[in-house]
């Protein structure tokens, strides 16, 4: 990993993505967005990209990244869009039948205040 | 003597011809004879000796012809060759009679000519003599003439010239007489005119003695005072670069905690601003001898080393890196790197213009790390380059000459020469101006390095120094750090330090202690949930009273640090403590960090359930899985839209407690904290996790 603690590294987020804060309008990822990688990591990348292309080897998640990295989800979006715009990786939506219906989650959320 | 063959001499064969011819006939004729008349036997052999003797006649006859004639020829020619002798010895005899008769005519001319030839010349020689002594006669007259009249001239001169002298040297004798006389009188005067000078320096000698023994007073005292002035300037920088520091995990919190796009942004746009007053801190610390920065407790990698130093200036995004580069700078030294490399990308960012870039490349050489930064601006001239040199090598230290703009360079100067940097000035290629920054290879560490006991040695090594600056600072009159600070805050301060230096080793310990906490039972599962307490705290993210009564033995320090954060405004150590914060759990903490929440909603609804339930999953799949839906969760509470509007939650700290328990009187204690404030929800913006999962079940 390669920011074990917060705050633990010199680099701000801002330097991360050259000062953008916001994606752009037709950015397609959303939170639950399964990125694949394309192709490896090569030297040179920004180690963050790297760790992006080496977590999505398998269909991941763009919250399950933004968590592993440690960074904000929205950060984590601007850095996937490179990605995405130089073919590095691609990304699809979920199925809607995989998004359980709200009883399900009421259910879930219920069982979950009984622990 | 003999002349070449004439045609006649040597017989022709037609003359020749004949005799042979008829030796032949005859011959033939007779060997016929002999054959016919011979007897019949012996004809055959007659035949053949009559035959070869008829040719050996021939041959015989022949050659005697041609000698005949050919003595014949040559005494024809002897006899015209006498003639010709003859005829020659004639016209010799004849030639050698004119010669002696023209011999006798010559000699006969001759002495004739020199006979009249004398005679002209004895006659000449007489008329020349009669000639000169008439001449010496004339001459002498004259000469005696000229020899009276010169003497009565000499006489004439001799008596004026003297009578001149006298008059002229009465004359002068006057004069000098004169002129000594006034010249004395001259000197009479300026004797007393010096004499009254001598006594106007002596008493200027005087006073100048006692403006001297004033003005070394004011030096002394202009010399205290700057030097009060000066510690009280590094006290103060410290004071900012630890509120900037704190300011920055703040907001590193803060960017963590606001997902909304707009309130990143402004996050960003106060977290850049803040770094860059950060940066001026560690500038005015660095100038007055103040320790630097903050101290990281493991390396840092060249991209971080180059991105953190970007992210301190304000022209950062006109910088492209072009780095491979895996290499760490070992933590004691990576902030003034880092500094020295913001000061040199801010001056190459500020003198170019402003749509275009600045160029860092990183190159691995023997000696080290070649850093260099190129940008297309402005040129510098020798004399510029010179002076920039100059002032980034260190060699003075002093404060003069420190104008706002060469400010950068000097930090750069003092940090290269703490840290062995070795900057140079050059033109660039990109038609500005190129530096060169050479990081050598004894703050460098391999980028896998850190956890072998080669890197151990290198933190345990670098470490003396470390204690010696901050014990050299203490000992400054206006120490920047632990004695300004209240009286829990020194014992923490100066724990940090020997906990830094243990750092190594208790990173190393760490999987020993792992494997015995699930046997304790629940005893470790309070540690871990009073240290994700402390964690989020020492961030200093949101004061918190709930973070205050809890912590545990074992984190005293980290409990006492964080208590100090909330108390003082001004978190003078924080600099030097995420290294021991990190120390805690340096590579388990972030993962587990999100799935505190839970593990602490379980222990404060009911211990003995999650005693119970505890054991069933390992600690490590639990915090995997709880991470996981944390994060999961908070991204989903950060897209709704209502989310704002109900963030009047707690904080982060005990957001794992149950709304309906802990809720209000944290809500009253944030307004309470933040009363000030005009928006507590967007600062207090972290809610609980309920708070959204009861509007999606509503």
């Amino acid at each position: 990993m390669s920011r074990p603690g917060r705050d633990d590294a010199p680099d701000r987020l801002y330097t991360l993505t050259q000062g953008r804060s916001r994606s752009g309008p037709d950015n397609p990822f959303d939170l639950v967005t399964l990125v694949v990688a394309e192709c490896d990591p090569v030297p040179g990348m920004q180690s963050e990209h790297a760790a992006i292309l080496r977590l999505t080897g398998r269909p991941t998640a763009v919250v399950e990244i933004a968590a592993e990295l440690e960074l904000p989800v929205s950060i984590t979006r601007i850095l996937l869009s490179d990605l995405l715009a130089a073919g590095r990786v691609s990304a699809r939506h979920p199925r809607k039948a995989a998004v359980p219906d709200l009883d399900i989650l009421e259910q879930v959320l219920v069982g979950l205040r009984n622990l | 003597m003999t002349s070449p063959l004439l045609p006649g001499d040597r017989p022709t064969p037609r003359s020749l011809l004949p005799v042979p011819l008829l030796t032949a006939v005859l011959a033939a004729v007779a060997v016929t004879a002999a054959v016919l008349l011979g007897p019949e036997s012996a004809r055959g052999a007659l035949a053949v000796a009559g035959v070869v003797a008829a040719l050996l006649l021939c041959a015989a006859v022949t050659v005697a012809a041609h000698a005949v004639l050919s003595a014949r020829a040559a005494r024809g020619r002897l006899e015209a060759v006498t003639q010709d002798v003859g005829r020659l010895l004639q016209e010799r005899a004849r030639l050698t009679q004119d010669a002696r008769r023209q011999h006798e005519w010559l000699t006969g001319e001759l002495d004739r000519e020199r006979a009249r030839l004398s005679a002209d010349l004895e006659q000449e020689r007489t008329r020349l003599a009669e000639d000169l002594a008439a001449e010496r006669d004339r001459l002498t007259e004259q000469h005696d003439a000229a020899t009276a009249r010169l003497a009565r001239e000499h006489a004439e001169e001799r008596a004026r010239l003297t009578d001149d002298h006298a008059a002229e040297l009465k004359r002068l004798t006057g004069e000098h007489t004169a002129h000594t006389d006034r010249l004395t009188q001259e000197h009479a005067e300026e004797q007393a005119r010096l004499s009254g000078e001598r006594d106007r320096l002596a008493q200027d000698r005087d006073r100048l003695i006692a403006e001297s023994a004033r003005l070394a007073a004011r030096l002394r005292e202009a010399n205290n005072a700057r030097a009060t002035a000066l510690s009280a300037t590094a006290n103060a920088a410290g004071r900012m670069q630890a509120l900037s520091t704190g300011m920055l995990a703040d907001l590193r919190a803060m960017e963590d905690k606001h997902h909304d796009e707009e309130v990143l942004a402004d996050l960003l746009h106060l977290d850049h601003r803040t770094a860059q007053a950060g940066r001026l801190a560690d500038s005015v610390a660095v100038l007055t001898g103040a320790r630097s920065g903050r101290r990281w407790a493991r390396p840092i990698g060249m991209e971080s080393i180059l991105r953190g130093a970007m992210g301190r200036i304000n022209g950062y995004q006109r910088v492209r890196v072009h780095s491979t580069s895996n290499i760490a700078v070992a933590g004691h030294a990576a902030e003034g790197v880092m500094h020295a490399l913001a000061e040199l990308l801010d001056n190459a960012a500020n003198f170019s213009p402003p749509t275009a870039e600045v160029h860092v490349y990183v190159e691995e050489v023997p000696a080290g790390v070649i850093v260099s930064v190129e940008d297309s601006g402005l040129v510098m001239g020798e004399a510029q380059l010179r002076r920039a040199e100059r002032a980034v090598s260190g060699e003075s230290t002093g404060l003069g000459g420190l104008t706002g703009t060469r400010l950068g360079l000097a930090v750069v100067g003092r940090l290269s020469r703490r840290y062995g940097l070795r900057v140079s000035y050059r033109p660039s290629a990109r038609g500005g101006t190129g530096v060169l920054m050479l990081v050598p290879q004894d703050i460098l560490v391999e980028p896998d390095a850190p956890r072998t006991p080669a890197a151990d040695a290198t933190t345990t090594t670098t470490a003396p120094p470390v204690t010696a600056t901050s014990a050299s600072l203490t000992g400054t009159p206006a120490p920047s750090t632990p004695s300004t600070s209240p009286a829990d805050e020194t014992p923490a301060a100066t724990a940090s330090e020997p906990s830094a230096l243990r750092l190594p080793r208790r990173r190393g310990t760490r999987p020993a202690d792992e494997p015995a906490r699930p046997a304790d039972g629940v005893e470790p599962e309070t540690h871990h949930a009073t240290s994700y307490d402390t964690a989020p705290a020492e961030r200093g993210t949101t004061p918190r009273a709930t973070s205050r009564p809890a912590p545990a033995p074992g984190h005293s320090y980290a409990a006492s640090r964080a208590g100090a954060d909330d108390l003082d405004p001004d978190p003078v150590p924080t600099h030097e403590s995420p290294a021991p914060g990190t120390d805690a759990s340096p590579l388990s903490l972030p993962r587990r960090r999100r799935g505190r929440t839970l593990a602490e909603a379980e222990r404060t609804r009911s211990a003995s359930r999650t005693a119970a339930l505890r054991p069933a999953p390992t600690a490590e799949e639990t915090k995997a899985r709880t991470a996981r839906f944390s994060s999961f969760r908070q991204a989903v509470r950060a897209t709704t839209p209502d989310d704002t509007a109900a963030g009047t939650g707690t904080t982060a700290g005990t957001s794992g407690t149950t709304p309906d328990r802990t809720d209000e009187p944290q809500s009253d204690e944030l307004q309470t904290n933040e009363s000030q404030t005009d928006e507590p929800q967007s600062i207090g913006l972290q809610t609980t996790p309920t708070t959204p999962e009861g509007d999606t079940t509503s």
